[in-house]
């Protein structure tokens, strides 16, 4: 049962470390974002205790999010070269063929993630080894949710072109009402509906509560600093935050196997060899 | 006692309010190669798709090797290897990790994948490219590369789709060269479709597809003696009386320049008119009937390319 999946992850990640080009860019942009976010939003942090920990933070988390979403483009790639029909007349079921995407998009989204934390190092990002590998924890769980969702808009859009177009629709907004790079205390009132349902928000709101070493600050202040949330007199914790990120991950995630396993894969378009 | 690997009974395939397939019966043989002639679109690859479980049937029943298409899929999947009409290989992997991924869906033994892949690439006679990305290859070496793939599993009833289009003459016979070679060293049953006409002559049994029903299905032997006649092109220096001959026994000709165009039912019938003439003959030409008459005189069409 766990022979077809590893084959497709290990067949995913081959792919990808083939191709020179992507991996350069998944490098360089994930140092780009670094560079640029952490001086467009300098001046948005001062006074924080750990700026550059509030910074990468949101950097690491955006960037796992954004890649875990694009990987699942991978999925139209194969069926537009064909390579899809292939897996879906072996023995293999789509449950399976399923996980092994999800799982490889996410092990690329937490490597890149990793490389950020790491040149994070360099320009003032502290943390210990015990945070360093909750994050990577975290980072996975972020990568899973979000590569299911991924996926499951990849079967819907079927085409590389539309998929675009949804990615976009969905993750600029998701985004940008996350907290990731706008404190969500500068976010007006009437979106918060929408930061509440966003699970970004909840992710990042974990993710900087390690990254931040916040273990000791009170509740109070961790509202005012929108690492939790208070929903109506409500408060989510962190904790909380990562239940509701496992949660989503699962409800995102059956979803997506439940649409792959209806998906008419064969009467996509697929490219023709030969000269007819 | 003769066992079928396929069976399928009233099989009836829609698309919306098309019919791709209109209620079709045939079986094939185990061990024998079988193969679906017809035009583009008369529902030879709807048929393979149906049959390789990527399409659900509208209705009637198909089986292979006993097994429910639609109802055990599973089964059927693990005992089917499948050329399709266009590559599925992935091209940015080498030869041989397609066929390792492939091993690994089949669950191929992990002991005997080294030896299979082995054996397969040998078979198509591809060993050295084994390294090579799938991409950096030619259409004829793909199509090979893809042929090993669909049999390194050991599949019970190999499907082909059209399995030599695209491909140079020389290639097409090394293609099918290496059917052959497999089909004795392991007794698999062969389906294959292809609008080629010298290629469904090599095959068992021969079902003529158009407008998605069988219009014929029999060995090629007996749809030529059915459906065909043998052409002989004869020039004579005894014209007419040669004529006046074919009129008394009603054979049918057509007078052409210099020469008859005789189309005798039967060989014996050749063999008379050219004991009786066989002075005055000046040059003779004989051709059998082909599959493409045949075709021709079903459907009353060439076969469309």
């Amino acid at each position: 049962m766990i022979r077809p999946i590893k084959a497709i992850v290990l067949r995913n990640l081959i792919k990808l470390s083939r191709d020179k080009m992507r991996l350069f860019f998944t490098l360089f942009m994930s140092g780009l974002f670094l560079f640029i976010f952490s001086f467009v939003t300098r001046s948005a942090v001062a006074g924080l205790e750990h700026p550059m920990n509030y910074l990468i933070s949101g950097i690491v988390i955006m960037t796992v999010f954004q890649t875990s979403l694009n990987n699942s483009m991978n999925i139209l790639e194969d069926i537009s070269n064909g390579f899809m029909k292939e897996i879906l007349v072996a023995p293999v079921t789509r449950w399976q063929i399923a996980i092994g995407q999800v799982i490889s998009s996410m092990i690329v989204a937490v490597f890149q993630g990793i490389i950020i934390v790491l040149l994070g190092l360099f320009m003032g990002l502290k943390i210990d080894l015990i945070h360093g590998v909750t994050m990577a924890f975290l980072m996975c769980l972020v990568g899973l949710t979000f590569s299911s969702l991924g996926l499951y808009l990849a079967t819907v859009a079927k085409e590389s072109t539309n998929f675009q177009l949804v990615i976009t629709i969905v993750s600029f907004p998701l985004t940008f009402l996350s907290g990731a790079y706008i404190p969500t205390m500068a976010i007006p009132k009437i979106l918060a509906p929408v930061i509440y349902l966003n699970p970004l928000t909840y992710t990042t709101s974990a993710f900087r509560y390690i990254a931040l070493h916040m273990e000791n600050v009170p509740v109070a202040d961790l509202v005012k600093a929108g690492i939790a949330f208070n929903v109506n007199g409500f408060i989510i914790m962190p904790l909380m935050s990562t239940l509701l990120i496992i949660v989503m991950g699962i409800i995102f995630f059956t979803l997506c196997v439940n649409r792959f396993n209806k998906a008419d894969f064969s009467r996509v378009k697929v490219f023709r060899h030969g000269h007819r | 006692m003769i066992t079928n690997s396929i069976e399928v009974s009233n099989f009836t395939k829609k698309f919306g309010s098309f019919t791709a397939v209109d209620n079709i019966s045939f079986n094939v043989e185990e061990g024998t190669i079988f193969a679906f002639l017809g035009p583009n679109g008369a529902g030879k690859s709807t048929t393979i798709n149906t049959l390789c479980t990527i399409h659900d049937k509208t209705d009637g029943e198909l089986r292979i090797n006993g097994n429910d298409v639609t109802r055990q899929k599973d089964k059927v999947r693990n005992d089917i290897g499948i050329v399709f009409q266009e590559s599925t290989l992935d091209g940015k992997l080498t030869v041989e990790e397609n066929l390792k991924l492939h091993c690994d869906f089949y669950k191929v033994p992990k002991s005997e994948v080294k030896q299979r892949i082995d054996f397969v690439l040998e078979l198509v006679d591809i060993v050295n490219w084994r390294k090579a990305p799938v991409n950096s290859l030619s259409g004829g070496m793909k199509r090979r590369a893809e042929i090993a793939r669909g049999l390194v599993h050991f599949p019970k009833v190999l499907f082909l789709d059209e399995p030599t289009t695209g491909l140079d003459p020389q290639t097409r016979a090394n293609v099918w060269d290496y059917i052959h070679k497999l089909q004795k060293q392991k007794n698999i049953t062969i389906f294959l479709t292809t609008h080629y006409m010298e290629e469904a002559e090599i095959c068992n049994k021969v079902a003529v597809i158009d407008h998605g029903k069988i219009v014929a299905h029999d060995t090629p032997y007996n749809l030529k003696k059915k459906f065909t006649s043998t052409t002989m092109k004869l020039k004579t220096s005894r014209q007419d009386s040669l004529q006046n001959y074919l009129d008394n026994s009603s054979i049918k000709y057509k007078p052409d320049n210099e020469q008859i165009v005789v189309y005798a039912p039967d060989v014996e019938k050749v063999l008379e008119i050219i004991s009786c003439f066989k002075e005055s003959i000046e040059d003779i030409e004989i051709n059998k009937g082909t599959l493409n008459d045949v075709f021709i005189a079903i459907t009353g069409k060439e076969i469309r390319e």
